[in-house]
């Protein structure tokens, strides 16, 4: 007697899918690798380029998880809370370019994705200390401030670097504010920019930069307060004239052109001698420049009139 | 309350003739450039934050003299409605 027992693959006519969707799904991939080929941008908007860690900056604590990175932002053209990054992933990361002008032999329009291949990327895994006294430990991909300069070849007379944020008011509800300094600038001098500690964030966690944390670019100086790091940057220009930053402008008090991390110096409303470490809520003592002194303490040589510490 | 609201109207027209259509929020800046970030910073972080962007900015959006305006004609129907009965 011939039994036929059910197998599991074996389907009725009526499950095969017809002949026209199968051959229309294999003609609209490949339509789709083909607009992918001839895109380079598209295709290349989502790697971030390989990049060693460089060890030499060992921060000497454990690094932060990266949901709480990504998910605790000062932003402040997004708002003044804390949970902005769902409304910064409406900012377009994709076309995006840089500017460095100003006193510069060679002044120079970016590509970001142009830029990601000029120049010699590395992880770095640094402390961010924010002047509200919370800290966290990021393993940040980019490049050094020093090579992106010595691109545009700074004239002599140059002597501070002024970094603006872009200004996209359909993205950025803060900027509704019209009563304030917008765009957001922050700057330094020369010197600092030229400290091999001075980075050009364009990455974090091996992934490219999200929004809410200054994508595409930003910068980060280790040692300084966080509000110091201008965030998804249009602009990097080279000037003689200190610049007065956004914050400065508001409240200069509070918010300084050197804001460099120091325990001993408190904030007009807070103490700063300790921070609060992001993800774990540890509490542990804050470093005099965010313990990079032996990079940059010498930078402020002789400086010692200057309000260096807010 | 009347006499509140017609106060109110008088603010609303000194202001006007002082700040012409100049934001609440660019006047309140001008007078202590710290104050609204402080308030932003309070409403958002332990209040709400679309209390902020959908409340309180439209109205440090609008011209100086808007909110004693309103306040002011509100005030001042209410009680002419009250007095007449």
């Amino acid at each position: 007697m011939h039994i036929l027992k059910s197998r599991p693959w074996n389907l009725p006519d009526s499950s095969a899918t017809p002949e026209a969707l199968v051959f229309g799904r294999r003609k609209a991939l490949a339509l789709g690798a083909g607009m992918l080929a001839a895109t380079p941008a598209l295709a290349q908007q989502a790697t971030l380029p390989p990049a060693m860690r460089n060890t030499r900056y060992a921060p000497g604590r454990a690094i932060t998880a990266e949901r709480e990175v990504t998910t605790y932002n000062n932003f402040y053209e997004f708002g003044s809370h804390k949970t902005i990054s769902a409304a910064a992933q409406r900012m377009p990361q994709r076309p995006w370019t840089v500017k460095v002008e100003g006193m510069v032999e060679a002044p120079r329009e970016y590509d970001i994705d142009d830029l990601l291949r000029r120049m010699p990327m590395e992880e770095r895994v640094y402390r961010l200390r924010c002047v509200e006294a919370w800290a966290m430990v990021v393993p940040w991909t980019g490049f050094p401030l020093s090579a992106l300069l010595a691109e545009v070849k700074p004239l002599s007379s140059a002597r501070y670097v002024v970094f603006q944020t872009a200004t996209l008011p359909s993205v950025m509800p803060g900027l509704r504010q019209s009563w304030y300094p917008w765009p957001y600038t922050e700057g330094c001098t020369i010197a600092e920019a030229g400290n091999e500690l001075s980075f050009m964030v364009v990455g974090a966690y091996g992934k490219l930069l999200p929004p809410q944390n200054g994508g595409p670019l930003r910068f980060h100086q280790p040692w300084k307060y966080g509000f110091k790091a201008g965030k998804s940057l249009v602009s990097i220009r080279l000037t003689d004239q200190r610049p007065v930053s956004f914050w400065e402008k508001i409240q200069s008090q509070e918010y300084g052109f050197w804001a460099n991390v120091n325990p001993a110096v408190p904030h007009p409303r807070w103490s700063q001698a300790q921070e609060r470490m992001l993800g774990t809520g540890e509490t542990v003592p804050t470093l005099l420049f965010n313990g990079y002194g032996d990079f940059v303490a010498d930078l402020y040589t002789g400086l010692q009139r200057e309000r260096l510490w807010a | 309350m009347r006499l509140i609201g017609l106060a109110l109207l008088a603010l609303a027209a000194g202001l006007y003739l002082g700040f012409g259509t100049d934001p609440l929020g660019a006047v309140l800046f001008r007078l202590d450039p710290g104050l609204l970030n402080l308030v932003q910073a309070m409403v958002q972080r332990y209040l709400l934050p679309m209390l902020w962007d959908s409340v309180l900015l439209p109205v440090l959006e609008a011209p100086v003299w808007v909110v004693p305006l309103v306040l002011g004609a509100a005030l001042t129907i209410f009680g002419w409605m009250r007095a007449r009965g």
